[in-house]
């Protein structure tokens, strides 16, 4: 069955399909080091010219790129941030407790995967205004949590499911109170689907861009999304600044997904094929 | 990475599990559960409720003070109205084909990344790659590959000798839901694949086996061994993709904002052109509810659906 010509088929196969992913990584990259005659050429450049890194200082230099991506870094933090908080306890509750309203919580947080952000950002809008919150990024990292804390509390909550009650028991006979078992005891054992949690909010408030569009109005707390998506369609900016500035959003987050994928893949699929 | 990373964490909440025999205190979930509750209320809960008041009633973003109520007005205009037929018929052909293109394509790949090769690990990474990209700067850079002068996809057409020409992808209305297409399933097929890899770790070896000693050709081996498995696993990458193609907005609104004449408008883009560009939030609201509607009848379906087959599996 397994003779060396159908193995060499699936390793082409195989580099194909590697190559289709990461191309257009790739193209980005390309098309942020080459001049600006070649960008018109009649034969694309197919190599990046490293001689046109000067396009970076430049990018810096003439957009606030900088700024975005620190704004960026700011909300996806904070987004990362509260959600674990909000998540932590209504996830031991979901997996430990038996209450009236379990079943109507799992079916809320499930129900708010459907919700568009498009949607709701007319009504955020107006609840913003009242809260002060319009134009921070603290607003953003509130509306984005909102999103996130539902994933992140079935995440946790698969977790904990997995965790056996014994060690708890241990613990609560010596008269711990359940806070101090599920910050104390249970935590550290699902630490590492709690890091993989963390990066998927992480991530969800790095890439989010309707809030981020509408929410907020100053020029200085624009995020990347924004920034990068206000020069589409624009043909003032030069095609390599824009895709410069689409390798400083793109590439770290790629960088940090890698390093850390390993985790989030286990911490992802960790029970969905029991279904 | 996208929101395909949220399902995964709705997923991997599935095996319940009883486990609350302590009664120190009736009240202890509630106490657990009530900022949560009340984060949500504020910032899903109310926002849904005011949308779903405001789509019976005509207000205007530039003057939403002066809201009127018009009964069922916006829905009956919708109900009659060609335009928003041409919406949900591209909303619906855009999400089954990002359903069908997303999950053959996420089989494709775990399956040939499920058998042991060197450099296994590296290349399941890899392929994930495009999940973690910004859905920004996915759209971003799609627009600029698909240029129609000076995009290396109309380069590549030209030296293959397609008599394509300079087709400019995006501003042709039959081209531009297929290109749009075709960014999403770039996108969220590494999401299919990493979820089907996992579940093909459930494919038994025996069964297989004795498929292959059969004299099963490949195909009849995946229907038999492996199929049944990862079913399951289908059917609810099934249900998350149809939700997510529903409400994806920002990678279709940054290449082409709903157009050309309307060939990419889905119901969240009409929402959102609706709402902020013709500034008519009662109508947009209405068009919120409608999606939001076919949301939820495809997740009954779909557990109306496992049920189903939960039961006659069974009987068996």
């Amino acid at each position: 069955m397994k003779t060396p010509a159908s193995h060499a088929v699936r390793m082409a196969l195989i580099m194909v399909l590697l190559s289709a992913a990461l191309f257009p990584i790739y193209w980005m990259v390309v098309t942020s080091l080459t001049s600006s005659a070649n960008l018109f050429a009649d034969r694309p450049q197919m190599l990046p010219d490293p001689s046109q890194a000067f396009n970076y200082a430049e990018t810096f230099a003439k957009t606030g790129v900088l700024l975005w991506l620190k704004n960026s870094a700011i909300v996806a933090v904070g987004t990362m941030v509260l959600s674990i908080l909000l998540a932590i306890l209504p996830a031991y509750a979901l997996s430990r407790f038996t209450f009236r309203g379990k079943g109507l919580l799992g079916f809320v947080l499930f129900a708010t995967q459907m919700l568009p952000e498009a949607m709701l950002v007319v009504p955020l809008y107006a609840i913003f205004a009242k809260l002060l919150l319009l134009d921070t990024l603290g607003g953003l990292i509130l509306a984005n949590a909102a999103f996130t804390v539902p994933v992140i509390t079935w995440i946790l909550k698969g977790a904990i499911d997995g965790v056996p009650l014994e060690i708890e028991e241990a613990a609560r006979i010596d008269g711990c109170s359940r806070i101090d078992i599920v910050l104390g005891i249970v935590l550290p054992v699902v630490a590492p689907t709690l890091a993989a949690a963390s990066v998927i909010a992480f991530f969800h408030g790095w890439n989010e861009y309707v809030f981020a569009q509408t929410l907020v109005l100053s020029q200085e707390l624009r995020t990347a999304s924004v920034g990068l998506a206000s020069f589409v369609g624009e043909l003032s900016t030069p095609i390599h600044t824009v895709m410069a500035i689409g390798v400083m959003y793109t590439l770290p987050a790629v960088a940090f997904y890698l390093m850390v994928q390993r985790y989030v893949v286990a911490g992802m699929t960790a029970g969905s094929v029991k279904g | 990475m996208t929101d395909a990373a949220k399902l995964g964490t709705a997923m991997a909440g599935r095996s319940p599990r009883s486990g609350g025999r302590d009664r120190e205190n009736r009240w202890t979930p509630y106490l657990f559960i009530a900022p949560v509750a009340l984060y949500l209320a504020v910032f899903q809960g109310y926002p849904l409720l005011s949308e779903f008041v405001l789509s019976f009633t005509q207000t205007s973003l530039l003057a939403p003070q002066d809201a009127r109520y018009v009964g069922l007005r916006n829905y009956r205009d919708l109900a009659t109205s060609s335009d928003f037929a041409s919406v949900l018929w591209i909303t619906a052909l855009y999400t089954l084909a990002c359903v069908v293109c997303a999950i053959a394509l996420g089989l494709g790949a775990a399956l040939l990344l499920d058998r042991p090769f060197r450099g296994r690990g590296l290349a399941r990474a890899l392929v994930t790659v495009p999940w973690a990209a910004p859905p920004v700067a996915v759209a971003t850079i799609f627009a600029w590959m698909l240029n129609a002068q000076y995009g290396i996809f109309n380069h590549v057409l030209k030296l293959m000798d397609f008599e394509i020409g300079y087709e400019s992808w995006l501003d042709n209305p039959k081209l531009a839901l297929p290109a749009i297409l075709f960014t999403t399933v770039w996108q969220i097929f590494p999401f299919a694949s990493v979820v089907l890899l996992a579940a093909l770790q459930g494919v038994s070896e025996e069964v297989r086996e004795a498929a292959t000693m059969d004299g099963a050709d490949r195909l009849s081996v995946f229907k038999v061994a492996v199929w049944p498995t990862i079913q399951p696993t289908v059917a609810l990458l099934a249900l998350f993709v149809t939700i997510w193609s529903l409400r994806r907005f920002d990678l279709i609104w940054v290449m082409t904002q709903g157009g050309p004449i309307g060939a990419t408008k889905t119901l969240v883009i009409e929402l959102y052109t609706r709402g902020f560009v013709t500034r008519e939030l009662g109508e947009a609201a209405a068009v919120g509810m409608i999606g939001l509607t076919i949301a939820l009848v495809v997740t009954f379906v779909y557990f109306w659906y496992t049920q189903r087959t939960e039961r006659a599996q069974g009987r068996r």
